[in-house]
C-alpha cells in the first residue's frame, strides 16, 4: 500500500499569495494513498526539512511529494533529506506550483485548482516510482581546454598549477587569440602583449600542459569524466621537433604579399609564416593555399634555406586520440563582418577601418610600429571619427545585444590617438556610454576630460567622400541638430559576434547555443560557467561578449569547477537511464543506430548449453545519458527510462 | 505454365543437392483465385507448387518464423519485387541473414508470369532501382488520388469512417512481413497506450500507430488490406507514408540489405537541431 506524504510549501508569499495552501493540503489529504498532507512556510529551511524527515520516519512513508518551486531549485535538497530519513531519494518528487502555477496566474481559485492538479499528478507518479541507485563512473583526471586565447590560457594554467594534466588545443599556429592583437588595454592602459606573452610562454613550458597548436577537434564522444576526444593535427609542413624557430625560411620565402590575418589585412606576410613575432610556439607553418610549391610543384626555397631540414612537404594531417575527464570551451569570438554596413563605407573607403584594425595600428609591434597612419596614403590623420554600436544593438543587422566592450575600447582608442597625435581631433558618435566596471567610468571620463574626446550622442546615417575627406553625417540628439564632420579616418566599433563555425562546433561537442551562436550556460545566474552538458565548461567570449577581466575571472571559475570534478575518484550520476526489456525486444537494432551517445550494444542471449537463442539490445549504463531517443524509437515498446517510465508518466497524465 | 514447371524442377534440384532445406511457395487455395502458402521439403511437395497471376501474397514474413533460420541452413522463397524489398528491410533490421535466402523471383504482366533473373537480393538491385524510378502502374490507386484531393477535414473524416469499422482482429499485423515484433505495442498494457476494445478512438490510435511503425518500411505488397476482414484500404495510408519518406528523406525502403532504417538513423550534420 502506498503511503505518500504531501508537503505544501508557501515559499513565503510566493506561493501562498495565490494558492490557498490550507485548502490544497486538505484536498490532497483526501486523495487515495496520501497518508500525510501538510503545509509550511518554507520547507527548504532547516526546520522545514526536519519536519519532512520526521513525517517520513513516523508514518513509514513510501514516497513524498514536495509541492514547491521548480525541481531545478531544490530537488537535490529534498532528495538528500529523504535519504537522511532512510527513504530512497528517488521516491521523492517535486510538484512545481511556483514557477508553473502561482507566479503565472492571477486568479487565486483557479491557481489553487491547478495546483491541486499538479500535485495529484505527482502523487500518482510517485506511487509508481521505483527504488533507484546512483550510477558510479570513474573520472579521467585530464582536462581539455579548447582555444588558446586569454580565457583558455588562464583556465589551462589554473588547472595545471593545481597539479592536474591539461591538453590545450588551439586551431591557429600560435596561442594568443584576440588579446595578442590588442595594443594597450582598458582600463589601465597596460600593453597587451607585455601581459599576454609571458602567459603564453608559461603555458608552453608548463610540465602539466600538453600544447597542441594548429589543431582542431575532430570528434567528442563519451560523457562527464570519460570523454573520448579525437584531435586533428593540421599539417604544418614544418617538423616541430627539428625547427628552432630561427626564421630563415620566412626571410627567404618569395611569396611576400599575402594579407596578414593577424594584422587584419593592414600588413603582409609570407607563405611560410608565424602569425606574429612573439608567436608561441615560435615555429612557422606553410599556408598551403599560397605556397608556390603546392601550386605548381616548383620552389622549395624554404626547404633549401633550412639548415635543420625541418621542412617536409609530404606531411599529412594526423590524429591524436585523447581520454579526457572535463572540457573547457574557450573558443572566443570574432568581430562582425563589416561588409554588412554599406552606409559606413567599409570596404569602399580604405580609411574606414574596424576597431581591431585600429588596435593593430596603435600596437608597437603592428604594421606601422605603433604610429597611427591611415591605410590609404600612410598619412597621420588629423581628425578621426569613431562610430560606436556599429552593429551592436541593431536588430536589423541581427545583433540585438550590446557587445559590452566597444564603449570602453573606443574611449581607449580616442585616448591612444590623443597621446600619439597631439593636435588630433576625435569625434565619437554613441548611443549610450556604458562604462560599468571597476575603474571604467573614470576611464571614459578621462578620455573626455583629459584627452578631449568629443562625444556626439546620435547615430551616423551617411558617410561619403568629398575633397579627400570622409564626410560623416549624423544627428546630435542632445542638440536636436544634424552634424557633419569631415574626417581623415573613421573607426567602426563593430559588434562582437560568435566564431563563424560556432554552431557546428557546438554540435561536435554536444552543447547548446543561443540564437546567435554564443554557448548557453546551464543557468544564467546560478551556473554561469557550466554548459548544458555535464563535464563541459565555458570560459571567455564564446559564451557572450566579454572583456579581459571577465574572461579571466570566468576562466578561473571553470578551472575551479574542473578541479572540483577531479577531486573525486568516482562520480555519481543520476540513474535516469534507458533499460531494455529483453523478453520483448525484437533485436531490430534501430535503437543502436538512433542513440546519439552510442550507448546501446548488441547482447547475445544463450540457453544453458550456450546456444544462441536471440540477440537483444543492451543499454550500457555508463554511456547512457537518459535522453530517451531510443525509448521513443522502439516499436515494440521494449525500452523504458528509469525514473521516467511510461507507466509513471502515464499515471502522471491520468492524474491531471 | 512454363515458368511454374521450370521452377518446380529448380526447387527439386536444390532440395536434392542440399542447397536449400525448404522452399516457400504457393499452392491452390479454397477457390480458384486464392492461394495458400506451401512449404516444400520434398520432391513430391514441389509438384504441388503453383505459380500464376493469383500468387500475389508476399511470403517473406514466413522467413522470420521463430527458429526457421537458426540452423543457418538456406531456405528458398518465391517473391515478387516487393517481396525482395521486404527481404532487404528484414536484413537491414537484423531479422535474417540474406546469405541464407535463395530467391525465386517472379512477376506478371496481366496473366503472364515470368521469372526474374537472379538468386540473391544483390542480383535484383538494378531491378529495384528501376522500380524506384518508375513505379509500376498498379501503385497508382484511383482511391488514393481521390483522398489526396480531399481537404484535411474530409480526409480525417474519411479515415475516421474507415477505422470505425476495424474490429481489432490484428490480421493486418499478422499478415505484414514487417510486423515481426515479439510483442506489439498494442499488447503492452503497463501502461495501456492503445485501447484494446474496438471503439473509434482506440481504433484510430491503433491504425495510426501502425502507419507510423510502417513508414519508411512498407513495401506496398498489400498483404494487410487483403487480410483485413472489413476491407479497410490500409495499404493506402502506408503508401502515402512511403511517399512522405521519399520526399522528406530521399529514402526508398528495401533497396539493399545494408540500407540504414530511415527513422532510426540520423546525421550529425543535419541542419535541424532536434537531437544534437
Ligand atoms: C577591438 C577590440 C579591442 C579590445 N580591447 C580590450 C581592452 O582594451 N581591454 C579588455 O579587457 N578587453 C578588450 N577587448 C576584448 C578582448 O579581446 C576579449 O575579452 C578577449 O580576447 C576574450 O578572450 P577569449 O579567450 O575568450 O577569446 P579569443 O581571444 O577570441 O580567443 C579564442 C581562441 O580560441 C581559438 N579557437 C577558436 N575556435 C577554436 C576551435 N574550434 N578549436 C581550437 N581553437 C579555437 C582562437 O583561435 C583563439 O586563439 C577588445 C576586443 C576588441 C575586438
Ligand atoms: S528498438 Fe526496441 S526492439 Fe529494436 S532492438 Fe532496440 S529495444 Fe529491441
Ligand atoms: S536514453 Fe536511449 S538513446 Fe538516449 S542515451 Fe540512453 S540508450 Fe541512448
Ligand atoms: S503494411 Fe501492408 S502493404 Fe506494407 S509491407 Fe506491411 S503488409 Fe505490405
Ligand atoms: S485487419 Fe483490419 S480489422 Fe483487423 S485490426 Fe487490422 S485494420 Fe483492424
Amino acid at each position: 500500500m502506498a503511503k505518500i506524504g504531501v508537503f505544501i510549501c508557501h515559499c513565503g508569499e510566493n506561493i501562498a499569495a495565490k494558492v490557498d495552501c490550507t485548502k490544497l493540503a486538505a484536498a490532497m489529504g483526501e486523495h487515495p494513498g496520501v497518508e500525510v498532507s501538510v503545509e509550511y512556510k518554507y520547507f527548504c529551511s532547516d526546520p522545514g526539512q526536519e519536519s519532512v524527515k520526521k513525517a517520513i520516519r513516523e508514518n513509514n512513508l513510501t514516497g513524498i511529494v514536495i509541492a514547491a518551486c521548480s525541481p531545478r531549485m531544490h530537488e537535490a535538497t529534498f532528495r538528500k533529506a529523504c535519504a537522511e530519513a532512510g527513504l530512497n531519494p528517488y521516491l521523492c518528487e517535486i510538484a512545481n506550483i511556483r514557477e508553473q502555477c502561482s507566479w503565472v496566474h492571477t486568479d487565486g481559485d483557479m491557481a489553487t485548482a491547478k495546483a491541486a492538479d499538479i500535485v495529484r499528478s505527482m502523487v500518482e507518479k510517485v506511487k509508481r516510482n521505483n527504488i533507484l541507485q546512483p550510477i558510479e563512473v570513474p573520472v579521467t583526471r585530464r582536462a581539455l581546454v579548447i582555444g588558446g586565447g586569454i580565457a583558455g590560457l588562464q583556465a589551462a594554467l589554473d588547472i595545471a598549477n593545481a597539479g592536474q594534466e591539461v591538453v590545450l588545443v588551439e586551431r591557429e599556429p600560435s596561442l594568443g587569440g584576440h588579446m595578442a592583437q590588442l595594443s594597450e588595454t582598458f582600463p589601465t592602459l597596460d600593453c597587451s602583449q607585455c601581459i599576454m606573452t609571458p602567459r603564453m610562454v608559461e603555458t608552453a613550458q608548463h610540465p602539466n600542459i600538453r600544447l597542441l597548436t594548429y589543431a582542431e577537434i575532430e570528434s567528442v564522444d563519451g560523457y562527464i569524466g570519460n570523454f573520448k576526444v579525437r584531435v586533428r593535427m593540421k599539417a604544418r609542413y614544418v617538423d616541430m621537433n627539428a625547427c628552432t624557430g630561427c626564421g630563415d625560411c620566412i626571410t627567404k620565402c618569395p611569396v611576400k604579399k599575402i594579407s596578414s590575418e593577424f594584422d587584419c589585412g593592414l600588413g603582409k606576410r609570407t607563405a611560410i609564416y608565424t602569425p606574429f613575432a612573439q608567436s608561441v610556439p615560435n615555429m612557422p607553418v606553410i599556408d598551403k593555399a599560397s605556397c608556390i610549391y603546392f601550386k605548381n610543384g616548383k620552389c622549395k626555397t624554404c626547404q633549401k634555406s633550412c639548415e635543420l631540414n625541418a621542412i617536409n612537404f609530404e606531411m599529412q594531417d594526423e590524429f591524436i586520440d585523447l581520454e579526457i575527464g572535463a572540457i573547457v570551451v574557450a573558443t572566443g569570438f570574432q568581430v562582425q563582418n563589416t561588409a554588412l554596413y554599406g552606409e559606413y563605407g567599409y570596404g569602399k573607403f580604405p580609411d574606414v577601418i574596424t576597431g581591431l584594425q585600429f588596435e593593430r595600428l596603435a600596437s608597437a609591434s603592428g604594421p606601422t610600429a605603433g604610429r597611427i597612419l591611415r591605410p590609404s596614403d600612410g598619412k597621420e590623420p588629423e581628425n578621426v571619427v569613431f562610430i560606436q554600436c556599429a552593429g551592436s544593438r541593431d536588430p536589423s543587422k541581427g545583433v540585438r545585444y550590446c557587445s559590452k566592450i566597444c564603449c570602453m575600447y573606443t574611449a581607449k582608442h580616442a585616448m591612444l590617438y590623443a597621446h600619439k597625435v597631439h593636435d588630433g581631433k576625435t569625434h565619437i558618435f554613441y548611443m549610450d556610454i556604458r562604462a560599468a566596471g571597476k575603474g571604467y567610468d573614470e576611464f571614459t571620463r578621462r578620455a573626455i576630460e583629459e584627452d578631449e574626446a568629443s562625444y556626439v550622442r546620435g547615430r551616423v546615417s551617411k558617410l561619403w567622400q568629398e575633397n579627400g575627406k570622409l564626410m560623416v553625417r549624423g544627428v546630435d540628439t542632445l542638440l536636436g541638430k544634424p552634424v557633419t564632420v569631415a574626417a581623415d579616418m573613421v573607426v567602426l566599433a563593430t559588434a562582437m559576434v560568435p566564431q563563424p563555425n560556432a554552431k557546428e562546433f557546438a554540435k561536435t561537442i554536444g552543447i547548446a547555443y543561443d540564437e546567435y551562436g554564443f554557448y548557453n550556460e546551464a543557468h544564467l545566474k546560478l551556473r554561469p560557467v557550466e554548459s548544458s552538458t555535464a563535464g563541459v565548461f565555458l570560459a571567455g567570449a564564446c559564451q557572450s561578449p566579454k572583456d579581459i577581466p571577465d574572461s579571466v575571472a570566468q576562466a578561473s571559475a571553470t578551472a575551479s569547477k574542473v578541479l572540483a570534478l577531479f577531486s573525486k575518484e568516482k562520480l555519481e550520476r543520476e540513474p535516469v537511464i534507458a533499460v531494455n526489456n529483453e523478453a520483448t525486444c525484437a533485436g531490430c537494432w534501430g535503437c543502436v543506430l538512433a542513440c546519439p551517445y552510442n550507448a546501446i550494444e548488441k547482447k547475445d542471449i544463450r540457453d544453458r548449453s550456450g546456444k544462441l537463442v536471440k540477440q537483444v539490445a543492451y543499454v550500457n549504463p555508463g554511456l547512457c545519458q537518459g535522453c530517451g531517443t531510443c525509448v521513443s524509437f522502439c516499436r515494440s515498446n521494449s525500452l523504458d527510462l528509469a525514473g521516467f517510465t511510461e507507466k509513471q508518466i502515464f499515471a502522471e497524465v491520468m492524474g491531471l | 505454365m512454363i515458368t511454374q514447371e521450370k521452377y518446380r524442377t529448380t526447387v527439386k534440384e536444390l532440395l536434392a543437392n542440399g542447397s536449400i532445406k525448404m522452399a516457400i511457395g504457393y499452392r491452390p487455395g479454397s477457390t480458384s483465385d486464392r492461394r495458400r502458402p506451401l512449404f516444400i521439403r520434398t520432391s513430391e511437395e514441389a509438384d504441388q507448387l503453383v505459380l500464376d497471376s493469383t500468387c500475389i501474397t508476399n511470403l517473406s514474413g514466413y522467413l522470420v518464423t521463430e527458429g526457421l533460420l537458426s540452423d543457418e541452413k538456406r531456405v528458398g522463397i518465391f517473391l515478387r519485387p516487393e517481396g525482395i524489398r521486404s527481404i532487404n528491410i528484414l536484413a537491414a533490421e537484423y531479422q535474417l541473414n540474406v546469405d541464407q535466402i535463395i530467391i525465386f523471383g517472379f512477376d506478371f504482366t496481366g496473366r503472364e508470369v515470368r521469372a526474374l533473373q537472379g538468386q540473391t537480393t544483390g542480383d535484383f538491385s538494378a531491378l529495384l532501382s528501376e522500380i524506384r524510378e518508375n513505379p509500376p502502374l498498379a501503385t497508382k490507386e484511383p482511391l488514393l488520388e481521390r483522398i489526396e484531393k480531399m481537404n484535411a477535414k474530409e480526409r480525417f473524416d474519411f479515415w475516421q469512417q474507415e477505422f470505425s469499422r476495424c474490429i481489432k482482429c490484428y490480421a493486418c499485423r499478422q499478415a505484414c512481413p514487417m510486423c515481426y515484433c515479439r510483442r506489439c505495442i498494442v499488447d503492452s498494457n503497463q501502461p495501456q497506450w492503445v485501447n484494446t476494445s474496438s471503439h473509434t478512438l482506440g481504433n484510430f490510435e491503433w491504425n495510426v500507430v501502425r502507419a507510423f511503425h510502417l513508414s519508411g518500411r512498407c513495401v506496398q505488397c498489400g498483404n494487410c488490406d487483403r487480410a483485413c476482414p472489413v476491407n479497410i484500404p490500409l495499404r493506402l495510408i502506408n503508401q502515402r507514408m512511403a511517399k512522405e519518406v521519399v520526399d522528406g528523406f530521399d529514402h526508398f525502403a528495401g533497396l539493399s540489405p545494408t540500407q540504414e532504417p530511415v527513422l532510426a538513423s540520423f546525421k550529425k550534420d543535419d541542419t535541424e537541431t532536434f537531437i544534437l
